[in-house]
C-alpha cells in the first residue's frame, strides 16, 4: 500500500561508528511525522530516558519532517527537532524546537522523513545526505567556523556553484563514491540544504541553536549545544526524489480556495485584516526594513513570507525577535532610524552566525543592565566583566557579547550552562523572587507574554516542557491591544471574537467562550484548564507534527471571510483537509487533537522518567510575589473578558499576580482533566492503554513511577 | 557543471532538412517549416509566461503546484519551472526564476528525431514534448541554450519533459494550456508570475522579465522600480 505523503525510510545516524542505517517509516505512521514521529522515535532509541543533560551521549536527537512539507500546503514547511534539551533549570527537559526555511522539504526529496542522531563522534564530523546516499565527513576545517562560513565551505566541497546564474546540478557527476552507478539519479538546480552548528553549539553552550540558510534557526532548548557534545557539525541534504500524494486534484483545489476566501486580495488588500493564514506578505520584523530594496523571503510552500532578503547584505531571512533583541539598549545610542536599524539587523547576524538563540535578551538584558547599575557586575566587580559596558548599546557590544556567550568566555563562562544557574552561582537567586530576573519557567526568560496576564502561554510552559512559543491564542491580544494603542478600530467585537474561535475549539471547549475569559475570577478555572489542554493537543499534532507554521495557523477567525471565520477546521481549507489530500487519511479535525493527545502524554511519560513531579511543576516566585506591571511591548494587555454583568469586553489585565494555592488547584484540575494522577502529575496505565501505549506504561511502572489510578 | 552528452541524431534530421531546403524550396517538417535560409520555423506560441525575480519570495509553491497538476507528485526535479535561490546573495541576486520561453524559433523543437517535441496546435502551438514518441535522447536538453535549460529530464521515467502552459494537467481542475490556466501564474502568493499573449524580444535574454509590483507592492515597503 502506498504511503503517501511520505519519503517512506528513516535515516538512523551512529556518530560513535560514523554509521547510516535505514528504518522503514510505516511502522511508526500512526504519529504523523515532526514531534509525533520524533516523540516515538525517542522513545525506541533513547535507551536511558532519565538523562536531564542533553550532553549526556546517551541523548537521542530527531529532526523530523512532515508529510505536508513541500506538498503546497500552505505554510507547512517547517521541520522540527526533539530530544533532551540544555541549559534548563532544574532540569533540561526532553523538549523541541523548530526552524523554517526548506531543510524539511529536500530531505524528503532526499528519500528520508527523518534523521535520528545518536551517539557521540570521536571527532568533529559533517553528513552528507544524497538521494538516501550517506556520508560521513572529517569537519575538523569546518570546526569553528561560523554557521555561514560552514555552509559556504560545505558547498564548495560538494562542488555546489554559487550564486543563481547557475545550471542543473546532475547528481550523477557528484560524489560517485555514495551514489549507485547503476541508477539514473537525476538532477536538481537546487542547493543542498544544510543544518549547521555555529560556535554556541561547538562549545555546549545552552544557547546553542542549529542553523540553515541564513536565518532558520532552532533556537530555544539548545540543541546546537548537543550537536556540538556529539562532535556534530553539520547535516547537508540534497536529492532529487518525488513524494507522492493520495489527492493532487484536492491539494491544488485547496490552495486555491484558500487564496480566494481566506487571503486578502492581491489587487485591493485588506492591509488591517485581523487574520494569520490571509495576511499580505510583510515583513515580520521588529525594525523597519533598512531599505525598499528587498522582497519578502519564505519558507517552501508559505502563503505569505514572513522574512525578507536586502540588497544591503545584512538582515536577510532573519524575523521577529531576533531582529530586535538588542533593541532597547541599541535605542539609547543610535542617532538616527538607519542607525537603529542597522544595529539591529547586524545584531541579528551576529547571533545566526554564531548560531545563538536571541530569546535569553527578551528579560536577560534588564538583568545584566541591573547588575550594572547596582555595581556587582563589571570590570573588578563580584561578577567580573570585561565586557565594554560603556559602549552598551553600539554594535560593537552586542558582538561581542554574542561573541563570550557563544565561546563561554567572561560572563559567558558561567550563562552558557544556564542562566538561572548563573543566577545562582552568583548569588543572585534573589532576583528571581523580585521579578529583576524575569525567567518565569523552567530556567527560560519570559517571552513577553507574562504568564499572569497570557495565561494560556504560562500554563502551556510550565505543563510542559519549555516556553511553548506559540502564538495561536496571542493572536487575540496582538490584534485587540494594537488597536487600541493606536486608535484603531475593533475589527471583530469581544462577544464575537469568542464566539467564533469557540466554535473550532472541538472536543473540549466547543462553543464554550467562557474557557477565553482570562479574567481574575476564571484563570485558574476548569474552563481554562480545558483551553489549556486543547492547546497542548492542538500544537503536539497539527503545528509540531504536521507542522502547521506558528505565524499562519491556527486561523480562528479571518476578516476576509463573510462571516469573519477563519480556516481552522473548515471544511474546505482546515487543517484536516490538507492532511487527508496529502496522506490519503480520512481524519476529522477532532481526530488530529486526539493525535496531538497521545503524542502530549508519551512526551509526558519521557518526562516523568526524567524525574517530573508536580512540586516542582512552579513558575519562578516572583511570578506568584510581585505583580505583573511592566509589558515588554504596551503599557497595558488587553483581552476579553467578561464584565460584573456577564458581558464580553476588552479589558486590560495588567497588575496581577499569581496565587500559588490556587495555581495548585489549577494544576490538580488540570490533571484529572488528562486522566493523570493528581498527586504526582504522572500518566495513570488507564490514560495511556486507552492511547494504546501500554509498553509505555509498563516502563513507567517498572521504574516505580507509574500515576495511581483515581479512586 | 556536469552536463548531459548532446545526442546528434537532432542534426541528421536538420541535415536532411537543409539539404532539401538547399534545392530551394521551403520544406515542411511536420509542424515546423526549414526556410531556404536555413531557419527552423514554427508557428509562435499562442502565449508566454513573464516573471518578475525582484518580486518572488521563493516559496517555491509554483514548483510544487506545477509537478503535483501533472504528475501527481511534488518534486522539483520535475517541476517546469525552477526556482534557485542563494541564501547568502544579495537581493536581487539572490534568485533567480526559470521558466520556459516558449521560443520563437525554438532549438529544442528543432533538434528532436521524433517529432515529440513540437509546437502543438491544440494547444496554441504551445512547444511541448509528447510522452509517448519521445525516446529520452536529451538532444532537447542539450539544445535549449538558456541556463539552467528549461527542459527537465525525468529520470525515472528517462523522457524529458518540459513546460507545456499546463496542456495536459490531469490534476488541474481548470482546462490548461494558452486559452486556459496555468498553475504557477494561479498558485503564486504575490504574483510573481505572469501570463502573456504578445511574445517577449526574442534578441534580449531579459525580455521575459517584468515589473509586476504596483502600489500595493509599495505600501507593503518594497520598491516598485524596474
Amino acid at each position: 500500500m502506498a504511503l503517501y505523503g511520505y519519503a517512506g525510510k528513516i535515516l538512523r545516524l551512529d556518530l560513535t561508528a560514523q554509521r547510516a542505517t535505514e528504518i522503514d517509516t510505516a511502522k511508526y505512521r500512526s504519529w504523523g511525522g515532526g514531534h509525533g514521529l520524533g516523540s516515538a522515535l525517542f522513545w525506541e532509541f533513547c535507551k536511558d530516558k532519565t538523562i536531564k543533560d542533553g550532553r549526556n551521549p546517551a541523548n537521542v536527537i530527531v529532526v523530523a519532517s512532515s508529510p505536508l512539507n513541500g506538498t503546497l500546503v500552505p505554510s507547512a514547511g517547517r521541520s522540527e527537532v526533539v530530544g533532551v534539551g540544555l541549559g534548563m533549570y532544574p532540569y533540561s527537559w526532553y523538549t523541541r524546537s523548530g526552524f523554517g526555511g526548506r531543510f524539511g522539504t529536500m530531505l524528503r526529496q532526499a528519500g528520508f522523513d527523518a534523521i535520528v542522531i545518536e551517539g557521540r563522534a570521536s571527532s568533529p564530523v559533517w553528513v552528507d545526505v544524497r538521494n538516501r546516499k550517506v556520508v560521513f565527513h572529517d569537519a575538523s576545517a569546518l570546526w569553528g567556523t561560523d554557521t555561514q562560513t560552514a555552509q559556504e565551505r560545505i558547498w564548495a566541497q560538494m562542488g555546489v556553484p554559487r550564486g543563481t546564474d547557475t545550471g542543473w546540478w546532475d547528481l550523477n557527476a557528484s560524489a560517485a563514491e555514495a551514489l549507485d552507478p547503476a541508477t539514473d539519479q537525476g538532477r536538481t538546480t537546487q542547493k543542498p540544504a544544510i543544518l549547521t552548528i555555529g560556535q554556541a553549539g561547538e562549545n555546549q553552550t545552552g544557547g546553542g541553536g542549529l542553523v540553515h540558510d541564513a536565518g532558520n534557526i532552532a533556537a530555544v532548548a539548545g540543541f546546537g549545544g548537543v550537536w556540538g557534545s556529539k562532535n556534530l557539525k553539520a547535516i547537508s541534504v540534497i536529492g532529487t526524489g518525488e513524494i507522492p500524494v493520495a489527492d493532487a486534484k484536492a491539494l491544488l483545489r485547496a490552495r486555491q480556495v484558500t487564496k480566494e476566501k481566506y487571503v486578502s486580495d492581491l489587487q485591493q488588500p485588506d492591509f488591517a485584516a485581523w487574520t494569520k493564514i490571509g495576511k499580505q506578505p510583510k515583513l515580520m520584523a521588529m525594525v523597519p526594513p533598512p531599505t525598499d530594496e528587498f522582497r519578502p523571503q519564505a519558507c517552501q510552500g508559505c502563503i505569505s513570507g514572513c522574512r525578507a532578503r536586502y540588497s544591503v547584505g545584512y538582515g536577510s531571512e532573519t524575523k521577529c525577535q531576533v531582529t530586535s533583541w538588542y533593541f532597547a539598549p541599541s535605542r539609547r545610542v543610535a542617532k538616527s532610524s538607519q542607525e537603529l536599524i542597522e544595529i539591529n539587523l547586524r545584531a541579528a547576524d551576529a547571533a545566526q552566525r554564531y548560531g545563538i538563540n536571541t530569546y535569553f535578551a527578551i528579560t536577560g538584558l534588564h538583568w545584566l543592565e541591573h547588575l550594572v547599575e547596582e555595581g556587582v557586575l563589571g570590570p573588578g566587580k563580584a561578577i567580573p566583566s570585561n565586557l565594554p559596558w560603556d559602549k552598551y548599546g553600539t554594535l560593537e557590544f552586542a558582538e561581542k557579547l554574542i561573541h563570550a556567550l557563544s565561546c563561554r568566555e567572561d560572563i559567558g563562562a558561567d550563562l552558557a550552562d544556564g542562566w538561572v544557574q548563573a543566577a545562582h552561582k552568583w548569588g543572585r537567586a534573589e532576583d528571581l523572587r523580585t521579578g529583576h530576573m524575569a525567567f518565569s519557567y523552567w530556567g527560560q526568560p519570559d517571552h513577553g507574554y507574562d504568564p499572569r496576564a497570557e495565561v494560556e502561554w504560562g500554563y502551556g510552559s510550565i505543563l510542559g516542557d519549555r516556553d511553548i512559543c506559540e502564538h495561536c491564542f496571542n493572536i487575540i491580544f496582538t490584534n485587540i491591544t494594537s488597536s487600541f494603542a493606536f486608535a484603531q478600530p475593533m475589527r471583530i467585537q469581544a462577544k464575537d471574537l469568542v464566539g467564533i474561535i469557540a466554535e473550532k475549539l472541538s472536543p473540549y471547549a466547543k462553543n464554550r467562550p467562557e474557557v477565553l475569559d482570562y479574567g481574575d475570577e476564571n484563570m485558574y478555572s476548569e474552563n481554562v484548564a480545558q483551553l489549556v489542554r486543547w492547546h497542548r493537543h492542538y500544537t503536539r499534532f497539527y503545528k509540531q507534527s504536521a507542522l502547521y507554521c506558528d505565524l499562519r495557523w491556527p486561523d480562528f477567525y479571518n476578516t476576509n471571510t463573510p462571516d469573519n471565520r477563519g480556516a481552522t477546521a473548515s471544511d474546505d481549507a482546515g487543517e484536516h483537509v490538507w492532511w487527508n489530500a496529502v496522506t490519503g487519511d480520512t481524519l476529522s479535525f477532532d481526530d488530529g487533537i486526539e493525535i496531538g493527545r497521545r503524542i502530549w502524554n508519551l512526551d509526558n511519560a519521557i518526562w516523568t522518567l526524567q524525574g517530573r513531579h508536580r512540586d516542582i511543576v512552579h513558575f519562578a516566585p516572583y511570578i506568584y510575589e510581585t505583580h505583573f506591571e511592566k509589558g515588554e511591548l504596551f503599557p497595558f494587555y488587553m483581552w476579553p473578558c467578561r464584565d460584573e454583568q456577564g458581558q464580553w469586553v476588552y479589558r486590560d489585565i495588567m497588575g496581577r499576580t499569581m496565587d500559588r494555592r490556587k495555581f495548585e488547584e489549577f494544576k490538580t484540575s488540570f490533571y484529572r482533566l488528562e486522566g493523570w494522577d493528581t498527586a504526582s502529575g504522572w500518566p495513570t496505565r488507564a490514560t495511556l492503554e486507552g492511547l494504546g501505549l501500554r509498553e509505555v506504561a509498563d516502563t513507567l511502572e517498572a521504574a516505580g513511577r507509574l500515576g495511581k489510578e483515581r479512586a | 557543471m556536469a552536463q548531459d552528452p548532446a545526442r546528434s541524431e537532432g542534426a541528421s534530421r536538420r541535415a536532411f532538412l537543409a539539404a532539401s531546403a538547399a534545392t530551394g524550396c521551403a520544406v515542411f517538417a511536420g509542424p515546423g517549416v526549414l526556410l531556404a535560409d536555413g531557419r527552423f520555423v514554427i508557428p509562435n506560441s499562442a502565449g508566454f509566461l513573464v516573471v518578475d525575480t525582484k518580486k518572488c519570495q521563493g516559496c517555491g509553491t509554483c514548483m510544487m503546484a506545477c509537478s503535483l497538476a501533472h504528475t501527481g507528485r511534488a518534486s522539483y526535479t520535475l517541476s517546469r519551472i525552477q526556482v534557485l535561490q542563494d541564501s547568502f546573495a544579495r537581493w536581487p541576486d539572490d534568485l533567480a526564476l526559470a521558466q520556459c520561453r516558449q521560443c520563437q524559433n525554438a532549438p529544442c523543437v528543432e533538434v528532436c528525431p521524433t517529432g515529440a517535441n513540437h509546437a502543438d496546435a491544440k494547444f496554441g502551438h504551445v512547444r511541448r514534448i509528447d510522452q509517448s514518441l519521445c525516446i529520452g535522447c536529451k538532444s532537447c536538453v542539450a539544445a535549449c541554450p538558456f541556463t539552467p535549460d528549461r527542459v527537465q529530464w525525468d529520470h525515472g521515467g528517462r523522457k524529458a519533459q518540459k513546460c507545456d502552459l499546463c496542456a495536459e494537467t490531469p490534476y488541474l481542475d481548470a482546462p490548461g494550456g494558452p486559452d486556459g490556466v496555468q498553475a504557477c501564474v494561479r498558485v503564486c502568493p504575490v504574483g510573481a508570475i505572469a501570463f502573456v499573449r504578445e511574445m517577449p524580444d526574442q534578441t534580449r535574454e531579459d525580455s521575459y522579465q517584468a515589473n509586476l509590483r504596483d502600489w500595493v507592492w509599495k505600501r507593503l515597503g518594497m520598491t516598485m522600480e524596474k
